[in-house]
């Protein structure tokens, strides 16, 4: 007789937003097989991108990839072509692009931990996150005219000034959020039933995360001290105060407890930048065609985010290559999953936040 | 005596699918439900279960193989139900229009009630859909009542009586023949 049963997860679930099918094979509830299917929302991005859309439109065709990172796509695009066409931008509109990328990163994060609690069965807490995180997508609302999907990048620039009255209103709710995460810092570490649920569940070494080439919050709960905002420096990320975030128990505890921290970090450079955006204009006009090819990477809210970028001197390009963070943790994750009780499958899966319209494009 | 009908007005379920969206509704669509819009105040909650549930929100354009689980789906919802399509890429296709994994909206699959635009579609949006759609599924369930005729009469003056011309559909008006 067979010991094992399958059971599947996905592709319509209540409790994940992506169609992702996941079939573990279990043993008296442990799990010791994953298999994961998630070619669900293949649209065809790429292949569109080289044939049916002009350069200058691309930038707003990839930022509906994914609607969490839809800035960090289209700013990834747009710095491949200002690359190419050897652009330079203001630094009033670099500073831009910085504070709404961090802003995206926090209701991201935000959304991310709130998953977590809901999946491990804290429903309050889900709620009480989803409500705060509010106050971002209202000052995102002010900043950019739109909740979600706010196309806000174009070539040579971003698309709205930051308006002066607004900026009373993005300091007193990035104030809030910053008060609201303390809150959530405490509950994180002393709740004694979420520690149970989130402490050495779904532990991922340092030697692991090297070998499976984990990126993102992934690795860095792991101590793996990997981030490209460290790395580039085409956005001046020094001058407005980052600072890396790590932790060392690589559990879903950790995870939660790295992007808690991110989003702190990432409120203060937003408190920075906010105190002194440089002057200057917002957009410099770019002329010409892209010609030859790029790569250029960016810090996704979920890890390293790559774009590769041919062309050939026309209007339409050659090839557009998209490599995005869920993809290059896939098998990290699905390492982390052996082993484990096929109970906190969905806790452990929220917690990687993956993004299954990034990966399938 | 237990009203079925009474309550399915005042208490709708919800069933979301996301038929190769960007997330981007998907996202509003929770929002909606989280507590500074709280859809969950009016007794709407998001449930897992097509059995259980009266409307159906659909997002995104539908890809090759996300199609067949959306009619699935939708034809294990009972009767009556509501579809509403959320986000401009269910109701048109938004920019994935005409690349080659998609189809221009899910109207082509399953029928659709109400369709709420925008890119992405906000709250306050889905908040209206959601309302318009229950008057929907007031008056479905009000036709679903009536005894159903399986033949209207002859009225065609060359004597040929089509059966699928003459058959009651759900949602005429008794009254126009
Ligand atoms: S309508 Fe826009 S936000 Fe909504 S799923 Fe489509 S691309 Fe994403």
């Amino acid at each position: 007789m067979k010991k094992t049963i399958n059971i599947p997860l996905g592709s319509q679930h209540i409790s994940l937003l992506e169609p992702v099918r996941f079939k573990f094979e279990c043993e008296n509830e442990k799990i010791i097989g994953v298999d994961s299917d998630v070619g669900f929302v293949h649209r065809g991005v790429e292949k569109a991108c080289t044939t049916s859309f002009k350069f200058d439109s691309i930038g707003y065709v990839v930022a509906r990839v994914c609607g969490l990172c839809a800035i960090t796509h289209s700013l990834t695009y747009t710095a491949a072509i200002e690359k190419l066409l050897g652009a330079e931008i203001t630094s009033k509109a670099k500073y831009l692009r910085i504070l709404l990328l961090e802003l995206d990163r926090i209701h991201s994060h935000m959304l991310c931990l709130a998953h977590t609690c809901e999946n491990a069965g804290f429903e309050a807490m889900f709620m009480r996150i989803m409500g705060d995180r509010e106050l971002i997508m209202e000052i995102q609302e002010l900043i950019t005219g739109n909740r979600i999907q706010f196309d806000y990048i174009n070539i040579g620039g971003v698309n709205r000034d930051l308006d002066v009255n607004s900026v009373q209103k993005v300091k007193e709710n990035l104030y809030e959020v910053k008060q609201k995460v303390q809150g959530y810092m405490d509950e994180f570490t002393n709740n004694w039933s979420l520690s149970l649920k989130f402490k050495g569940i779904g532990a991922l070494s340092l030697d692991e995360a090297y070998m499976y080439n984990a990126i993102g919050p992934l690795a860095r709960a792991s101590g793996l001290r990997i981030d490209v905002r460290n790395e580039i420096d085409y956005l001046p990320y020094n001058e407005v105060g980052y600072k890396m975030q790590t932790h060392t128990d690589g559990d879903i505890n950790a995870r939660n407890i790295v992007r808690l921290n991110e989003i702190v970090n990432s409120i203060e450079m937003c408190e920075n930048i906010l105190n002194g955006v440089p002057e200057g204009e917002i957009v410099t006009k770019v002329k010409g065609k892209p010609e030859g090819e790029t790569v250029v990477r960016f810090e996704a809210p979920r890890g390293e985010l790559m774009y590769y970028v041919k062309a050939n001197g026309t209007a339409m390009l050659e090839r557009v290559r998209i490599k995005t963070p869920t993809f290059s943790c896939i098998p990290a994750f699905s390492h982390i999953f052996l082993g484990e009780e096929y109970a906190d499958a969905p806790a452990v899966l929220a917690s990687f936040d993956p993004c299954m319209s990034c990966t399938a494009k | 005596m237990f009203d079925l009908k009474k309550y399915r007005k005042k208490s709708p379920w919800i069933l979301h699918y996301n038929a190769g969206s960007c997330n981007g509704c998907d996202i509003e669509i929770l929002a909606a439900l989280s507590p500074k819009y709280d859809l969950e105040r009016f007794g709407v909650i998001n449930t897992g279960n097509p059995k259980q549930s009266d409307i159906f929100l659909v997002t995104g354009p539908v890809t090759y193989r996300t199609r067949e689980r959306l009619v699935e789906l939708y034809t294990q919802m009972p009767e009556p139900k509501v579809v509403i399509a959320v986000g401009s890429c269910a109701c048109t296709g938004c920019v994935f229009r005409d690349m080659y994994n998609v189809e221009v909206g899910i109207d082509r699959y399953i029928p659709v009630d109400v369709y709420v635009p925008g890119c992405a579609s906000s709250p306050e949006l889905i908040i209206d859909g959601v309302v318009k759609g229950l008057e929907i599924l007031e008056h479905k369930s009000k036709e679903m009542e009536k005894p159903f005729k399986l033949f209207k009469a002859a009225t065609i003056d060359d004597g040929i009586v089509n059966r699928r011309h003459s058959a009651l559909k759900v949602g005429e008006d008794d009254a126009k023949d």
